[in-house]
């Protein structure tokens, strides 16, 4: 009985979890739309609802009612199967991220482990995609998405390592708690160095300009998903939303203090501690989404060659300095 | 100098610069024009649907037959069907290829009797190209349309008139165009004043 209680709650929380979160992807669509139009000095999504505001439902509507092409030469089951791989992969990794405290599906021992591993899976769907299209173009793209997320996880992982190491846990939880025993409240201070490395691979990892390199329109169409169309098609898109909010709360969680804010903040303005936690989470998950459509605005896209220099020259050495001083100033104090 | 430089590459001065510069974009008053709801105001001069003007008086075109748009054309794009009856020329039918004219207006500069205007009314793609070969009655159809929208009384359009050439060069009736009249009324009762 207690077990079916458990079972029953999880299968509740999991479906409000979902259910907010495809709303969020939903209008982070239109947010980037709108944030990229204006600046470009246009005015993006206007005309469907106030402002374009239901501009998402909208498209959501139009993609289930097109035509799903499948080309005659592809890989039927796989072709089939890899969108879904990429979007499971995508979604499994909001299990152990909390939102407030407490407030989390599985509050489990290694969080942030699991997190960049699931992060990982979803390059089979990528690849899987590029391999059953039968498009040279597909499977160029499939292939330097699996380069570059392999990459790009090394230097991922080990900017977290800092975090780690300060927190002396994997549990993201636990994670949070650690930092707001500081006065400032947020590893992002000690650990900046760690946290530029996370932010770069963090773009690479989602595959978001300026790294967006699986996708290229000039040299690849549309890289892997050349051949998708319809809801297909929008799994993909979906999938890369979901990894950029992922990554935007793993960000948040283990550098900007998760649902916390600075100590010093709340001795000096008290009212603020009457501010449920998941607002504040919100706001600066709310703000790595903007630092993705932001720096999409900005940056030009990356040469592969560069991007793999960046990568294996530049971040992976720096994340290992970080390593180095993290664990020297941890000895010795 | 090469201090600055290395300066400027750790701290990534140059694309923080450019993000400052988006950021400033992004608050700034955008350029668009919601086109089908707020429209741009036409310019001068501006060569839209080909029309053929209707004289108020006779209710048909004023084309005379001269042949001589169909001479100046560089894309060869009108047909002109004429026929000579009791000695004189009559139009039976004027055809207008609007999906090969290239909008150039030498044949509105060219008609010695002001007969055809390049209208300001632009949106008229379609789904056919026949749709786009315009006879004399969708000429005639066209000016009328065009000029139930018109808000004026009179349409004249100051480049009509070939520019560059010495006025006393043009045909008589190019040199005395007056604004065209769009409605008869008008017409008739300027005739009584004077």
């Amino acid at each position: 009985m207690d077990t079916l209680h458990i079972i029953v709650i999880t299968i509740l929380k999991t479906a409000i979890y979902f259910g907010i979160l495809m709303l969020h992807v939903a209008y982070a669509t239109y947010a980037e739309r709108k944030v990229i139009g204006h600046i470009q000095l246009r005015l993006g999504p206007m005309v469907v609802g106030p402002h374009g505001l239901l501009q998402p439902i909208a498209d959501v509507v139009k993609l289930i009612f097109k035509e799903d092409v499948i080309p005659i030469k592809v890989d039927r089951t796989i072709f089939k199967v890899a969108p879904l791989i990429s979007l499971t992969a995508a979604l499994s990794t909001f299990a152990v991220i909390p939102v407030n405290k407490n407030w989390v599906i599985a509050d489990i021992n290694v969080g942030l482990l699991y997190v960049i591993g699931i992060a990982g899976i979803g390059t089979y769907g990528i690849i899987f995609a590029g391999w059953s299209s039968n498009s040279k173009y597909a499977f160029l793209g499939g292939l330097r998405s699996a380069a570059q997320m392999i990459s790009y996880e090394v230097a991922l992982g080990l900017s977290l390592v800092g975090v780690i190491l300060m927190a002396e846990s994997f549990n993201l939880t636990e994670i949070v708690n650690k930092q707001s025993e500081y006065w400032y409240g947020m590893f992002l201070f000690p650990q900046i160095i760690g946290y530029f490395v996370f932010v770069v691979a963090m773009l690479a990892e989602t595959n978001r300009l300026p790294f967006d390199l699986p996708e290229a329109e000039t040299e690849l169409v549309a890289g892997y998903f050349v051949e998708y169309s319809g809801i297909r098609f929008s799994l993909f898109y979906l999938a890369e939303y979901l990894a950029m909010f992922c990554m935007s709360a793993l960000a948040t969680i283990c550098f900007w203090g998760g649902w916390t804010i600075p100590p010093i903040l709340i001795k000096n303005l008290p009212f603020l501690e009457f501010v449920p936690g998941v607002v504040w989470f919100l706001l600066k998950v709310y703000f790595h989404i903007f630092l993705f459509f932001w720096l999409r605005g900005t940056l030009p896209r990356y040469r592969y060659d560069q991007l793999m220099a960046i990568g294996w020259k530049i971040l992976i050495p720096l994340a290992l300095v970080n390593i180095m001083i993290t664990s020297i100033f941890k000895y010795y104090s | 100098m090469r201090v600055r430089d290395i300066i400027d590459k750790i701290f990534l001065i140059e694309i923080f610069k450019g993000l400052l510069l988006t950021l400033k974009m992004l608050f700034s008053k955008s350029v668009t024009i919601q086109y089908p709801f707020e429209r741009r105001k036409i310019h001068d001069g501006f060569r839209g649907k080909h029309a053929l003007v209707r004289d108020p008086f006779t209710g048909d075109g004023k084309c005379i037959g001269c042949m001589r748009c169909t001479t100046v054309c560089p894309s060869r794009c009108i047909y002109i069907k004429r026929e000579k009856t009791e000695n004189r020329m009559v139009v039976t039918d004027y055809v207008i290829d609007a999906s090969r004219c290239i909008f150039c207006a030498y044949c509105v500069e060219a008609c010695p009797v002001c007969a055809l205007v390049l209208t300001e009314d632009f949106e008229y793609s379609s789904y056919t190209r026949k749709s786009l070969i315009f006879d004399k009655e969708q000429l005639l159809k066209n000016w009328d349309e065009f000029v139930s929208k018109w808000p004026h009384d009179f349409y004249f359009n100051k480049f009509w008139q070939p520019p560059g050439i010495d006025p006393s060069r043009w045909p008589k009736t190019k040199r005395e165009q007056k604004p065209i009249p769009i409605k008869r009324v008008i017409e008739i009762e300027k005739e009584k004043d004077e």
